[in-house]
């Protein structure tokens, strides 16, 4: 069996990203960061401080053969490596995320372990792969059994959770976040767009993207990171606010909004830079999201309420000094 | 903060009253999960009438979990989920109420270290996520209550603060288990020492919670003579002295729940409605419920004895 030369064009890029709340008390710097994210003795941790504190582990593979999840039960089994990678956002926010591409076609029979190797992140079907059918079934949720990238992803925040560099102490309560995304071809010539972006249940977030041919699958998976970083910015502080009692209720315990707000100001509210990190090709895929919903304008509200709140108390404390003790 | 529901024997209203703090928390605004690691006879589906949700859980509930067979244990959202008709509606301000349920099916099985670190990982992501996690464990020194002493005693959980509640009934047997549960030579106090908790820290986290007690003080009606309401006044006084002579007499008691007629029929969270409109509970026993669910996290009632 000769190997075979040139890997064959991908037809779907699909991947998850999970995002959490680091759980220690002070962000990590840049050097403790890059201890966390050291997953291989063999490669370094690609570390950035402009235009703000961002690391990103190396790479880690994951071999699979299992059957492709697919919308019209199709059972096509594939075989190849999976490729995860964690990075951490000013030391606060962290994110798992693994990914893969498949390649229209693939050999009829398994080949040598060697052959899938040479191409990391490349998961080949045994045959015909129905590209759409398996784009609809990755984002339903795979059945157990099927290829699931999420698992992945998962593991890898579950070992990165034990490190000892984390104190278990979070500033604040939050919710972790999963995206789940696939990538098909756009139509020859169409540049990359934007097709669906969901959010399924509590914590799950669909995107359905479309993008030319030569598009890389890392650069999919960052312009994804940084989409499911903003949601989870997003989710979480809207969240914040809703636990907050303002107006009258608020009046019986001033101090309660500053204590339930402060967090946001002290760990988050720097945190948005849509688009930061992805890459000119795919920048334009933002813009649909800035349109409508509007990610950056409901950001800027929630600041903007976030801000009120707090000069109010502040207000209200410099109106109770300033009144004449009864 | 968690809190471990633990009896001693069955049948002592540990999982409907655990249950129903939890839903009494959830309603004042905390994020609330319900963990049930009653692995055997997991009740919680039930009190919390979500059986069709229930059917999901076959393969990935907490078993699956601890065993390394799921990577997420299935989480059930009561609000969105229960077929309980005033339950549904969720509660303005209110908090979510998420129960963790075990496998259909699954019963108690040995533990091992693997299954310990994820007992851990569960436990510190619960903490990041709900304000409290009620934890129902099996009754008895389960092989869920050691695992629990060891989870809290691991070193990644440090900072997690925890707190025992220990349900028993108002008679002599129950008071003599529900002692012996925590003081004996297997008791938890014991096998949390071994695991490296401090005694001492550890006691002053257990408290005990009195569940369907009958009010001796109850007028006399036409069931009860005066004969037996004298009588049901010594016993009530003799249960006492021997709750005291046992260390789980009054200043270790975080509340007492009243006998509960629908308690009795039916396990099932006690609401507003069924006590204002309905009026088949009792006003009491919700009282009780929304005070010991207040106390949880009043310091004053945990004091180092």
């Amino acid at each position: 069996m000769a190997p075979r030369q040139s890997t064959p064009r991908a037809v779907l890029a699909c991947g998850e990203v999970r995002t959490t709340l680091l759980p220690a008390r002070q962000a990590l710097d840049i050097r403790s960061a890059a201890g966390l994210l050291a997953l291989r003795a063999d490669e370094r941790v690609l570390l950035s401080e402009r235009p703000g504190l961002y690391a990103r582990s190396p790479a880690t593979l994951t071999g699979v053969d299992c059957p492709l999840p697919s919308a019209n039960g199709a059972r096509i089994r594939a075989v190849g490596t999976v490729t995860a990678h964690a990075a951490l956002t000013e030391g606060r926010v962290l994110q798992t995320s693994a990914h893969c591409s498949l390649p229209a076609t693939g050999p009829d029979q398994r080949r040598p372990w060697g052959e899938y190797l040479v191409r990391p992140g490349v998961v080949e079907p045994l045959g015909k792969l129905p590209h759409e059918a398996v784009a609809r079934g990755v984002l339903d949720g795979p059945r157990r059994g099927d290829l699931d990238v999420g698992l992945i992803a998962d593991g890898l925040l579950t070992r990165l959770l034990r490190h000892p560099l984390l104190d278990q102490r979070a500033p604040f309560r939050s919710r972790p976040t999963r995206l789940r995304w696939a990538a098909l071809p756009a139509a020859p010539g169409e540049g990359p767009s934007l097709e669906r972006f969901t959010l399924a249940e509590d914590e799950l977030r669909t995107v359905r993207l479309r993008v030319p041919e030569d598009t890389a699958a890392t650069d999919l998976a960052t312009l994804c990171d940084d989409l499911a970083l903003h949601d989870w910015l997003l989710t979480t502080v809207v969240r914040m606010l809703d636990g907050v009692r303002l107006g009258a209720t608020a009046a019986e315990d001033p101090g309660a909004a500053v204590r339930a707000l402060r967090p946001a100001v002290d760990h988050l509210l720097h945190l948005w830079m849509p688009g930061a990190r992805v890459s000119r090709e795919l920048a334009p895929l933002w813009a649909p999201l800035e349109e409508r919903p509007g990610f950056t304008r409901q950001w800027q509200a929630m600041v903007q309420r976030i801000r009120d709140q707090l000069t109010l108390h502040t207000v209200q404390a410099v109106h109770r000094e300033a009144e004449p003790a009864p | 903060m968690l809190v471990f529901a633990a009896s001693d024997k069955g049948g002592t209203g540990r999982s409907v009253t655990s249950a129903n703090l939890a839903y009494q928390r959830a309603l004042t605004g905390d994020h609330v999960a319900y963990v049930d690691f009653d692995f055997g006879s997991p009740t919680a589906a039930a009190v919390f009438d979500v059986p069709g949700a229930m059917r999901g859980a076959k393969e990935h509930g907490l078993h699956s979990y601890l065993e390394g067979e799921t990577a997420e244990p299935v989480r059930i959202d009561v609000w969105r989920q229960t077929e309980h008709p005033l339950l549904r509606t969720r509660p303005n301000q209110s908090g979510r109420l998420v129960l963790f349920p075990g496998d259909i099916g699954g019963g108690e099985f040995a533990t091992g270290e693997e299954a310990l670190e994820r007992c851990v990982d569960l436990l510190l992501r619960l903490n990041s996520e709900f304000d409290v996690i009620f934890v129902d464990l099996s009754a008895g020194r389960s092989y869920a209550v050691d695992m629990v002493l060891a989870a809290t005693a691991h070193p990644r959980m440090r900072a997690l603060p925890f707190r025992w509640l220990v349900f028993h009934r108002w008679t002599r047997q129950h008071v003599i288990a529900a002692s012996g549960l925590v003081h004996a030579e297997h008791g938890i106090l014991r096998g949390g020492v071994e695991r490296g908790h401090d005694e001492d820290a550890l006691r002053a986290a257990i408290r005990f919670v009195r569940a369907a007690v009958p009010d001796p003080e109850a007028p006399s009606g036409p069931q009860v003579s005066s004969a037996q309401a004298t009588w049901m006044q010594a016993c009530d006084e003799a249960l006492r002295r021997l709750a005291a002579d046992h260390r789980i007499g009054d200043s270790v008691v975080l509340g007492i729940v009243p006998l509960e007629p629908i308690l009795q029929w039916q396990e099932q969270l006690i609401t507003e409605e069924d006590v204002l409109s309905t009026q088949i509970a009792n006003k009491e026993t919700l009282e009780a419920l929304e005070e010991i669910a207040r106390r949880l996290t009043d310091d004053t009632h945990w004091g180092r004895l």
